[in-house]
């Protein structure tokens, strides 16, 4: 292991316009390094966002962080951080990384995109669909054990489409597909609902510098994903 | 249903967790679509989804409304959820009578409207209103003050059902009474439909002192602190040992300004309700907008001030006196 960045810090922002992102610090407040320092910050203008060598998008609702995000300034700043920093998109994250949206508003909804993939919003239905369940996800410390996806209003992946000049798209977690909402398998009946390949079933994957989940690690105390983020995602970009 | 939420949930993992529909006592309301469990793994409606969705409209607004257009401008105005409800607060005080839950057809159609949370208030201790909106698909019920109460000894047992629960409080030891109950969001009770932000501060502050003076306790000073405030005891030593209430925490009743919500922000609150501050105002859409940026830059004077100008007329206030007309809603409940 290389100690090139002793006393460096690794400046990690939450964008805190909406949401739940006082979790998403105290699970990254818990994360160390022997490489160097990390500090976490709240991203709300495009000062804060300057200081930043990574970013998270918490949940919350993405029309309202969209329109927080165009009325302080930052959706293009945002869109330029993305092409040059690792970003993991939470739910509301997730939709905001996406390339498409489906379950929009009224009149559409802003995106920033960086992520080859189209998202259905509220792909479960109300809040009384939201449940809990242990995923396998792959890469995590300790694999063997379960992480809990807790998925409240969350959002489906509908497809995953890069083109060859995108950076792979890699899945990292997937559900059973009997957990998939039913609305979702009438539309595509003709689809084998059982396929293990069936984009619905992503619920966290990886592109480039950026991660992406439908459920919420940080409504957990498993820093699990939180520590494959800083470990797997940022520090890897720092040399 | 498996109980997995006791060890996920970062921060209300203490109340039991009673599922809707496997318990005994009440019908399965549940709506048509989750007829079939979808695996044996999963488990819906725990505490810990309940909880989670509060988490996620932190930061945010939550505004009434009283029809699909009301809705839409909430929507484009940046409100993280709608609270659909027949009549205004104010309104309610105006006309007087008994007020009782919004007609299940008027919410779904601010349900289809909006692709925003849609709340929805019943009456105190009125467990079938709550039933049939559970059964309509709202994602949260109020059960509220500002509504006549149906039952003066009892709340609902909110453990009971699948969909979340917010309540009011004046004070912490009411607002850990509802939590044991099963609320997953506390909200302050203010004085609804006044544009009078007095009461709501006078409930956040009475709250947030009695966290400062519980974390200060020991565990014998705390159990007779309990007693006083009327609080179940594992609740109150879970609140201490957090310093802050085990669920997220609104402030509600009386926000009729950019100015009031960053107050209560800046008081502890996690996010503001806003009942008839906009929809009885000058020019709403500009109002509610102005609100919402104000709960996100409350730190933040220099951009309080530019939202704060030219919103047109606010609400007209009202003073909190015995003589208030609708009388003092936030007396209702205990």
């Amino acid at each position: 292991m290389s100690n090139g960045h002793a006393g460096r810090n690794v400046v990690i922002g939450i964008l805190a316009l909406q949401g739940a992102f006082a979790e998403h610090q105290a699970m990254l407040q818990k994360i160390s390094s022997c490489k160097c320092k990390i500090v976490i910050t709240l991203v709300r203008t495009v000062d804060d966002l300057a200081k930043c060598d990574a970013l998270v998008i918490p949940g919350g609702e993405s029309t309202t962080i969209a329109l927080l995000a165009r009325l302080a300034g930052l959706l293009e700043p945002l869109r330029d951080f993305l092409k040059r920093k690792p970003v993991w998109g939470t739910c509301a994250g997730a939709i905001l990384l996406a390339q498409s949206v489906e379950n929009t508003k009224k009149g559409g909804q802003e995106l920033l995109g960086g992520m080859s993939i189209a998202i259905a919003r509220n792909g479960w239905g109300s809040q009384v669909e939201s449940f809990e369940v242990p995923l396998e996800v792959e890469g995590l410390r300790e694999p063997e054990r379960p992480f809990t996806g807790i998925f409240i209003r969350a959002p489906v992946v509908l497809s995953l489409d890069p083109s060859p000049s995108d950076p792979p798209l890699q899945v990292i977690a997937r559900l059973s597909p009997h957990c998939l909402p039913q609305a979702v398998a009438q539309d595509l009946s003709d689809e084998d609902p059982t396929d293990p390949r069936d984009p619905r079933t992503v619920v966290a994957l990886r592109q480039g510098l950026h991660l992406l989940t439908t459920f919420h690690p940080e409504l957990t105390k498993d820093n699990r994903f939180h520590d494959y983020f800083v470990h797997q995602c940022v520090l890897p970009t720092l040399d | 249903m498996s109980t997995a939420s006791g060890t996920v949930t970062p921060n209300a993992s203490t109340p039991p967790i009673l599922h809707g529909v496997g318990s005994a006592a009440l019908p399965s309301v549940a709506p048509s679509r989750s007829k079939e469990p979808r695996d044996g793994n999963t488990s819906l409606g725990t505490f810990g989804v309940k909880s989670g969705l509060a988490q996620m409209l932190k930061g945010g607004v939550i505004m009434d409304v009283i029809n699909a257009e009301q809705a839409r401008i909430a929507e484009e105005a940046g409100a993280c959820a709608v609270m659909a409800l027949e009549r205004v607060p104010a309104d309610i005080r105006a006309d007087g009578g008994v007020a009782r839950m919004s007609d299940p057809a008027m919410i779904k159609k601010i349900v289809h409207a909006v692709t925003i949370p849609v709340m929805a208030k019943v009456r105190i201790g009125h467990f079938v209103e709550a039933q049939i909106l559970q059964a309509v698909g709202v994602d949260y019920i109020d059960e509220s003050e500002v509504l006549t109460p149906a039952d003066e000894q009892h709340h609902i047992n909110k453990h009971a059902f699948k969909v979340p629960f917010v309540c009011g409080c004046r004070n912490l030891g009411e607002a850990l009474r509802r939590i044991s109950e099963g609320a997953a969001f506390i909200r302050t009770k203010g004085e609804a439909g006044t544009g009078n932000v007095v009461e709501a501060v006078r409930h956040e502050r009475a709250v947030m002192s009695d966290i400062r003076k519980a974390s200060a306790m020991n565990e014998e000073e705390l159990y007779a602190f309990a007693k006083d405030i009327g609080a179940p005891f594992h609740l109150l030593k879970e609140t201490a040992r957090l310093k802050r209430l085990p669920v997220v925490n609104f402030a509600a009743g009386g926000i009729a300004t950019p100015a009031d919500a960053a107050l209560m922000m800046q008081l502890g609150c996690d996010g503001v309700f806003v009942g008839s501050g906009i929809f009885k105002s000058g020019d709403p859409a500009k109002r509610a907008r102005a609100i919402v940026q104000a709960v996100t830059h409350y730190n933040n004077p220099k951009i309080l001030a530019d939202i704060s100008c030219d919103l047109g007329e606010a609400m007209v206030g009202l003073t909190i006196d015995k003589d208030i007309k609708g009388g003092r809603m936030a007396s209702r409940g205990w």
